[in-house]
Parts: C-alpha cells; sequence; structure tokens
C-alpha cells in the first residue's frame, strides 16, 4: 500500500501534498489529478483475482450443466436447432421484454412518486410497496386465478351487478400481468435507493432555471436513475425467464416450462437448461455493453429531499399508487385471508384436520426469517468486490466474474440444487456440508447473488471518487477509506439489495425442497404441502404470515433507513 | 452512532447464523432416540399425508425417521444425482413416472416376497422394485350445475365426440394425465392413444396447469368438467361443503377409472436395508391402509381395507396391470405424443 499516492506525493510535482496549506491542496490537486482510475494500481490485481475466484464459486450452476451434458453425450447440437427449443425460448423472451419493460414503468414511477412527490401517505406505500416480491409466484397466480378468472371471486361479487363474465386470465397475458406486478419491486428498490442518495441539488437548480416537473423528470432524474433502471430491469429480466410456477398456471410454454416438463428426460432437459444459461450470459454481456455508455453523478447523502408538488394531479398520483400496490399486494392478501377464513369456518370436514394451528408455524418463520437473513447479508458481502471491480475498473474479469454471478439468476431454482448436490457430493471434504444449512444458504447466494451484485454496483457507483481521493490524500489507508467513507454511503443500496436478497429467499422453494436438512420446513414449503393437499386454508394461512414477516423485515432492513430522509 | 449500528448488524449477522442451527437441533424431531437407527425418508407426498404414519411406526418399533418432502418427480431427480452417496433409505412416490424413472435407473433394492405378496400382483413391480402402498382413481369431475348426470359418458374413450367439444378441462403437463396416457399406450397402443389425444386437441379441451386448478375451475363453472384424479375433489369437498364439483367415475373398468399407485420402494443405496423393509411392511399393515382409507380418502391396496364412502370398490376399478417399467421407458415418447398431438395448445 506503499503508493505514491498513500504518501501524499504527487508524482508529477515531486511535491509532498501534506506540507502545503489547506487552500492550495485541494486546488492543486484538483489541477494535477490525471484522469482516474489513479488508485489502486497495487490493489485492483488482489480484488481482480478475488473477484474471479467469486466469478468460479457462482459458476457451479452453469458449470455443472456443461459437465452433465458432456456425461449424458446430449446431443446438444441437434436440441439447440430443433424448433421444440426455438418456439419455447422465443416466447420466454417475449414474455421476458413485456414484462421487464412494464416493471421498469411501474417501479420507477413508484419510487419516483414515493421518495420526491407529496402523494399522501407516502411512508405507508413505501414499506407495503416491496412487499409483492415475497409473494411465491405460484401462490400469487393461483390467488389472481381464483379472484379474477371467469367464475371467480370478483365475478361472484360482482354478479348481483349484472356483469356477465370475466375474460379468461391464460397464456402470455396472464403469465405478463402476474409477473409483472410480482417482479416491479425488482426497480423499484434500486431506483428508490438511488433517488433517495440523488442530491436534490440538481433538480432544484433545473426547476429555478425554469423547467417544469415532468421536464426534470425526463432530463434530470431519468439519467440519473437510469443505472438502477437498467440494474432492476435486468433482473426482472432474468426472473421471468427463469420462472416457473407462473407460466405453469397461465399455461404460457416457456423454456423454463418445457425443461420442467422434460426433467425426467435430463438428455432433453440438462441441454435446454443450457441454452437458457447462454441466454442469461448474452443478456447480461449486451446489458453491461449498454450501461458503458451511461454516465453517473456521483452523489451524496442529502439532508433533505426534494419534494414536488404534485398539485392537482395529487389524486391521479394516489389512484395510480392504489392500483398498482392494489393489485400486487391487496388482492393477494384478499384471497389469501378468504381462504384461511373459509378453513376457519368449516373446521374438521372428516379429511385430514385442518391444521390451522398457528404455533405450528412458528418454527417455520423463524427457519425462514434466519436463512434468508444470512443470505442476504453473505450474498451482499460476497459480491462486493465483483461489483466494486466492475464499476471502478473495467477489465475482462470484472465483465467475466460479473456475468457468472447475474446468470445464476436466470437458472431454475432446481438445476441450482442439483448442481450444487452434484458439486458438495463430488469431493470427500465437501460431504459434510450436504444437507446443512450452510450449503441452503449458500444455495440462495449463488441463486440470488444477480441481486446483490446490481445493487452493490448502483451503490459503488453512487459513491463519489473525490471524497475516496480526499481521505486517501489525508492518508487514509485503503480498507479504512473503504469502511469509513465508501461503506456509509453505500448503505441505502446496500440495503437495497440485501432487502432483494432476503425477499427472494423468504420465498425461494424448489432449492430449499431438496436442499435443506431433512425436517426443515420453511413458510415457502409449507406453502407448497398446504398447495399440494388442496388445502387453501393452510395455503392463505401461511401466506399470509410470510407477507407479515417479510413487512417486518423490509421496515427494519430497507425502509427505515431510508425514512430517516424523510 | 456509527458504532451502534455497526454493532447491532453485527448482532443481526450473528442470529441469522445461530438461530437456524439451533433450529435445525429442534426439528430433528424424527430422530430415534436412544442412539436408534433413523431412517431417511424422501417422499413425493406432502408431509401433512405421510408423517402421522410415520410418528405411528417411530411409538411402534423405537426407529426414528427423517423426512424430506418434495415434488416426486424432483426427489427422483435427487437421488439420481446423489448416486452412491444418498443418504436416502426409502421413497415414497406419489407418480408413477418418478418410480419409473428410478427404477430403469436400477436404484432400487428388490422386496422380499412377503411384502410383495401383501398387494395384488396389479400394484407390484414384476420385478420387486416397489410396491403399492396406496391408490387414487383418475375421475371425470363435473360442475352439477352445469352438467345433467344422465349425459355423462360412459367411457373415457367418448370425451372425443363433438357433444363434449370445449368442455373436458385437461392438465397435458402434468404427471397424472401423463401417467394416464402411458397406461393408454399400454392398453390400447400408440396409434389409437395418438388418436385419442387428437380427438381431445380438435375438441379444444381447455388445457389446465394441474389438478388442483382444473377442480377449482370446475367448482366456479370456468369449465363444466374436467380429467383429474379423485382425491382433489373430495379436498375441495372438504374446504368448501357447497363447492359445486362432483366426481364421476367410469363405469365397468373402463380406462379412464385407471388407478394411479403410490409406490414405495426401499434404495439399494440405502445403510438400513432391514429397518428400511420393516418401514414398508407397517406401510402395509391394517392400521396404515386405514389411515388411507379415513384420513387422506384414497384406496387402501393390503390388507382388506375397503376404501372410504362414497367411493366405488378397488374391484369395480380398472386394476389393469399398468407395468411401471414400460411407464418408465415411456415416459419421454409419451410427453412427446402429448406435445405431437397438439392439445397442449
Amino acid at each position: 500500500m506503499a503508493s505514491s499516492a498513500d504518501v501524499g506525493l504527487d508524482v508529477r510535482t515531486g511535491l509532498n501534498v501534506r506540507d502545503l496549506p489547506e487552500a492550495t491542496r485541494g486546488g492543486l490537486d484538483h489541477r494535477v489529478e490525471p484522469p482516474r482510475p489513479r488508485s489502486g494500481r497495487l490493489g485492483s490485481p488482489l480484488i481482480a483475482l478475488v473477484s474471479l475466484a467469486i466469478g468460479v464459486l457462482f459458476a457451479a450452476p452453469t458449470g455443472y450443466l456443461v459437465i452433465r451434458s458432456a456425461a449424458l453425450d446430449a446431443d446438444v447440437w441437434s436440441t439447440l436447432r430443433s424448433p421444440r427449443t426455438w418456439e419455447p425460448l422465443s416466447r420466454s423472451l417475449t414474455l421476458a421484454v413485456a414484462v421487464s419493460v412494464t416493471a421498469a414503468v411501474i417501479g420507477t414511477g413508484l419510487a419516483w412518486l414515493l421518495t420526491r412527490s407529496d402523494v399522501p401517505a407516502r411512508r405507508l406505500w413505501r414499506l407495503l410497496a416491496p412487499l409483492p416480491l415475497v409473494i411465491p409466484s405460484f401462490v400469487g397466480a393461483t390467488a389472481f386465478l381464483a379472484a379474477l378468472a371467469p367464475g371467480g371471486l370478483l365475478e361472484q361479487l360482482l354478479s348481483p351487478l349484472g356483469l356477465v363474465r370475466m375474460p379468461e386470465l391464460s397464456g402470455l397475458t396472464g403469465a405478463w400481468l402476474v409477473l409483472s406486478l410480482f417482479t416491479y419491486p425488482y426497480v423499484y428498490l434500486p431506483v428508490a435507493a438511488r433517488l433517495a442518495s440523488l442530491p436534490p441539488s440538481l433538480e432544484e437548480s433545473a426547476r429555478l432555471l425554469g423547467r417544469r416537473p415532468v421536464a426534470v423528470f425526463r432530463t434530470v432524474v431519468l439519467p440519473q436513475a437510469a443505472s438502477a433502471i437498467w440494474a432492476g430491469g435486468l433482473l426482472v429480466f432474468l426472473y421471468a425467464i427463469s420462472d416457473f410456477g407462473a407460466v405453469e398456471l397461465m399455461r404460457y410454454g416457456t423454456l423454463t416450462r418445457e425443461i420442467f416438463s422434460t426433467r425426467l428426460d435430463p438428455a432433453t432437459s440438462v441441454p435446454l437448461s443450457l441454452v437458457l444459461a447462454a441466454v442469461a450470459l448474452t443478456v447480461v454481456a449486451l446489458e453491461r455493453t449498454a450501461s458503458r455508455r451511461r454516465a453517473h453523478t456521483e452523489s451524496v447523502r442529502q439532508k433533505r429531499p426534494l419534494q414536488v408538488p404534485l398539485g392537482r394531479w395529487r389524486g391521479l398520483a394516489l389512484a395510480a399508487v392504489v392500483v398498482v400496490v392494489g393489485l400486487a399486494l391487496f388482492a393477494p392478501v384478499v384471497v389469501l385471508a378468504y381462504w384461511a377464513g373459509r378453513g376457519l369456518a368449516n373446521p374438521g370436514s372428516g379429511t385430514v384436520e385442518l391444521t390451522t394451528d398457528l404455533g405450528a408455524l412458528v418454527a417455520p418463520a423463524v427457519n425462514t426469517m434466519s436463512v434468508s437473513l444470512a443470505a442476504a447479508l453473505v450474498a451482499v458481502a460476497l459480491v462486493m468486490p465483483v461489483a466494486y471491480l466492475t464499476v471502478r475498473h473495467r477489465s475482462w474479469i470484472a465483465g467475466l466474474s460479473n456475468a457468472l454471478v447475474v446468470a445464476g439468476f436466470a437458472l431454475p431454482g432446481l438445476v441450482v440444487a442439483l448442481a450444487l448436490v452434484f458439486w458438495t457430493l463430488s469431493s470427500d471434504a465437501l460431504v459434510r456440508l450436504y444437507q446443512t444449512i450452510p450449503l441452503l444458504v449458500f444455495a440462495y447466494v449463488v441463486h440470488f447473488g444477480a441481486q446483490a451484485v446490481r445493487a452493490d454496483q448502483v451503490a459503488v457507483a453512487a459513491v463519489p471518487r473525490r471524497l475516496d481521493d480526499a481521505a486517501r490524500v489525508l492518508g487514509a489507508g485503503r480498507i479504512r477509506r473503504f469502511l469509513t467513507v465508501e461503506v456509509p454511503l453505500m448503505l441505502p443500496g446496500l440495503a437495497a439489495g440485501a432487502g432483494l436478497v432476503l425477499l427472494s429467499a423468504m420465498k425461494e422453494l424448489p432449492a430449499t425442497l431438496l436442499l435443506a436438512p431433512p425436517g426443515f420446513s420453511t413458510l415457502a414449503t409449507r406453502l407448497w404441502n398446504a398447495n399440494e393437499s388442496n388445502h387453501f386454508a393452510q395455503v392463505g394461512l401461511t401466506g399470509l404470515i410470510l407477507i407479515a414477516l417479510s413487512a417486518v423485515l423490509t421496515w427494519l432492513l430497507v425502509v427505515r433507513r431510508a425514512d430517516k430522509l424523510d | 452512532m456509527r458504532t451502534v449500528s455497526r454493532l447491532r448488524s453485527a448482532v443481526v449477522a450473528l442470529l441469522a447464523i445461530a438461530i437456524p442451527l439451533v433450529g435445525a437441533a429442534c426439528t430433528d424431531e424424527g430422530g430415534g432416540g436412544g442412539g436408534g437407527i433413523t431412517l431417511t425418508v424422501y417422499s413425493g407426498r406432502t408431509e401433512e399425508l405421510i408423517r402421522p404414519v410415520l410418528d405411528r411406526f417411530r411409538e411402534q418399533t423405537g426407529i426414528g425417521y427423517e423426512l424430506k418432502s418434495g415434488d416426486s418427480a424432483d426427489l427422483a431427480l435427487l437421488i439420481d444425482q446423489e448416486g452412491d452417496r444418498s443418504p436416502a433409505d426409502v421413497f415414497i412416490s406419489q407418480s408413477p413416472g418418478a418410480t419409473g424413472f428410478l427404477e430403469q435407473a436400477g436404484r432400487f433394492r428388490p422386496l422380499p416376497e412377503d411384502i410383495l405378496d401383501r398387494v395384488a400382483p396389479a400394484h407390484r413391480s414384476p420385478n420387486g422394485s416397489w410396491v403399492g402402498i396406496s391408490g387414487r382413481v383418475r375421475t371425470l369431475v363435473y360442475n352439477k350445475n352445469l352438467v345433467d348426470p344422465a349425459t355423462l359418458p360412459r367411457s373415457v374413450l367418448d370425451l372425443t365426440d363433438p357433444a363434449y367439444r370445449g368442455k373436458v378441462a385437461i392438465a397435458p403437463q402434468n404427471g397424472s394425465f401423463q401417467d394416464f396416457v402411458s397406461a393408454m399406450r399400454v392398453e390400447l397402443g400408440d396409434e389409437r392413444t395418438a388418436e385419442w389425444l387428437r380427438g381431445m386437441a380438435a375438441n379444444q379441451s381447455p388445457v389446465y396447469a394441474n389438478n388442483t386448478a382444473i377442480v377449482a375451475a370446475v367448482g366456479r363453472g370456468e369449465v363444466p368438467m374436467g380429467l383429474v384424479n379423485h382425491y382433489y375433489n373430495v379436498r375441495a369437498q372438504a374446504e368448501d361443503p357447497n363447492v359445486a364439483s362432483v366426481n364421476y367415475f367410469f363405469p365397468d373398468g373402463d380406462l379412464g377409472s385407471l388407478l394411479l399407485v403410490t409406490a414405495t420402494g426401499v434404495l439399494r443405496t440405502s445403510s438400513h436395508p432391514q429397518e428400511a423393509e420393516e418401514l414398508v411392511r407397517f406401510l402395509l399393515a391394517e392400521e396404515s391402509q386405514r389411515y388411507f382409507a379415513d384420513q387422506t380418502k384414497e384406496y387402501p391396496l393390503a390388507a382388506g381395507v375397503p376404501p372410504g364412502p362414497n367411493l366405488p370398490p378397488l374391484s369395480s376399478i380398472e386394476a389393469n396391470t399398468v407395468n411401471f417399467e414400460v411407464l418408465g421407458a415411456a415416459f419421454r415418447s409419451t410427453i412427446q405424443m402429448i406435445k405431437d398431438s397438439g392439445v397442449e395448445r
């Protein structure tokens, strides 16, 4: 760490900066400092090595698919050329594009309204807005069908008014609606975090110069939030191509659905999964190329956020918020409550007793909370070097590790789980980890690391380099600079990343079913059990507890921090 | 201030790691106690439907158990991936496809004669790999407000008649429908099966994700009828006595009333094969069979226990031998055949 920078010696002028009076120091520094990246000429190889190692860890699922394909002697080429691959793949891509665009619009709009405007009950909406993410898509889709399909609850409710028939909810439309409503928080959370840490001075200046709020949004806010929107949009895209629950119930034949329906025939399903991984890697690479051209303005934590009075638009804005949160959160909650209530009203109808015993859900709730929290913290910390490298030092190593981390999100949980089974059991040293909590947490980290790395990247990009430079000039070491200068500034972004991983891990099902120690149940596995047994009373009860628990954790981790700004 | 928040984060992190470890220790409730043997059971049946029986087994024998519940096909893939290191002793499969997959992979340890002899030859593996413990019957669920029972068909093969156009829901991507099609192939041959599937496709049979979704749709009147397993509507009626959906069983041993067997087998890699066989015997004993009849509303397959009320006797149900080995081998081509018929839409 004894670089010239650390001792404050400017190479070109030969002056020891610390010897200079304060006033000249800043000015001199400003004048002579070459364009970045000057920092970390020595540090970056280490970070690069660490990132590469992390990338290799995250390559576990893709590596497994390659090895399996080879071992199965699968005819990868004929699988790739077959219309049975291309047709589902094109449906996957259609769905993913539609869902990510919709989620980007909803998430960005909501984030702006809840951080920048005077829409009523902002604090409440800020607590509720991220929650739809915790609803497992099979539960959400089942609830949506029960509520909105022909003959469903809404139709029964409206029948006295003479409404004839609800339109059929299925296929692309159904899957698009359900996935958009349950994934917009992937955009909302990072964009809200970005806006919370964006200096209001930019928007204030624009307004003082006479720009109308809409113009300010278009010319200032949108470009500044662009990286967060892209980050979130990419996650939505990858989620949409990996989702099984919603497309299955909405009967939309995507590639992932094809993988599931052929899973007992690995010679077909493994190459198909490989195609999914390749698509993910390609999309990540494309997104990264696009993100190179985007500028970031570094941010500081401001004391008072800007607030745009909506005036006569206030009612309309509130209506929009109510519609989004109402459809994505209240509608499923009402259906879950209806199921729970109906079950409680008809106890003991002869089959297996209606387990509406809340006590039986305490252990699953504690389990859910603790493994998800562990996964969130580990994920945010583990991918930090990768995020740091991708933002600060663009290199092929950065790109590769980033792509490997992100691609894990595009694969179905079942594939991630089987891959970890393969790797754990293939080595004598790792066997002891099999079906233990640490392996389950690691599975979550591999599966959801993408969410952490994107949030970490947004957070790192938001730290002003000038502060770091100043601290370095003042003689602070790299680690100390990182912990005392950068981490506090990154906190809103890191919290958003942890929140995303947390909510995803809480609802994760296939990997949990396969990798958790026997007898270790989570709320998601209870939900699956209840749904499989057609036990809707318990689906309702368990679903409500899952949502309530995630509300508490989201508030503690994400919202409270952001609310300090209010 | 910052120190406080860092301290708080550290505490949260510690808790996050400590709690699940404690939790894991707590949930190990199936342990045998006193250093006894503990069996690892992988079950495609949900916990609610199997844990009470396993608890009784532990009480009576002192042999403990650990239970992993999940989708039958997923668990079969897990056992396959685990290979020689699989901790599983016993596999209970809800789906013949998953059973056939493991049988084909040679993962079962043949069961002794005394176990196999407890069920009819139709309900066990010809090579002794597995034995059926309970059964579910394919049925036509219909909405009593929309359908006159007198107009219901005598055979599942009649559903391709134009009279049923757009009226019969199916779940072609669901395991039990696929098993039914495989059985039809064994019974009637590929040509007639493909013809039936094309007929269903031409009749524009509405497609649903699974049995649960069909029963729910029939219940709310979205579609008048649907092909499902009998058990789902029994459950739906338990939760909502006013539900309009009713089970109809095709008469005279029609293929439409096929019995799908919940199978169980001991794995070749089991480290406690004797105790594992003991568990299989217990699942076939009268007490467990009665549980399946009374509590889970399934067909008992052993010990002469009759099925619950409102269910036709086992002898009137199609007890045609569906060779699971054939089923397993047919699995891939059955899926392909379903796809090719265009019935999935």
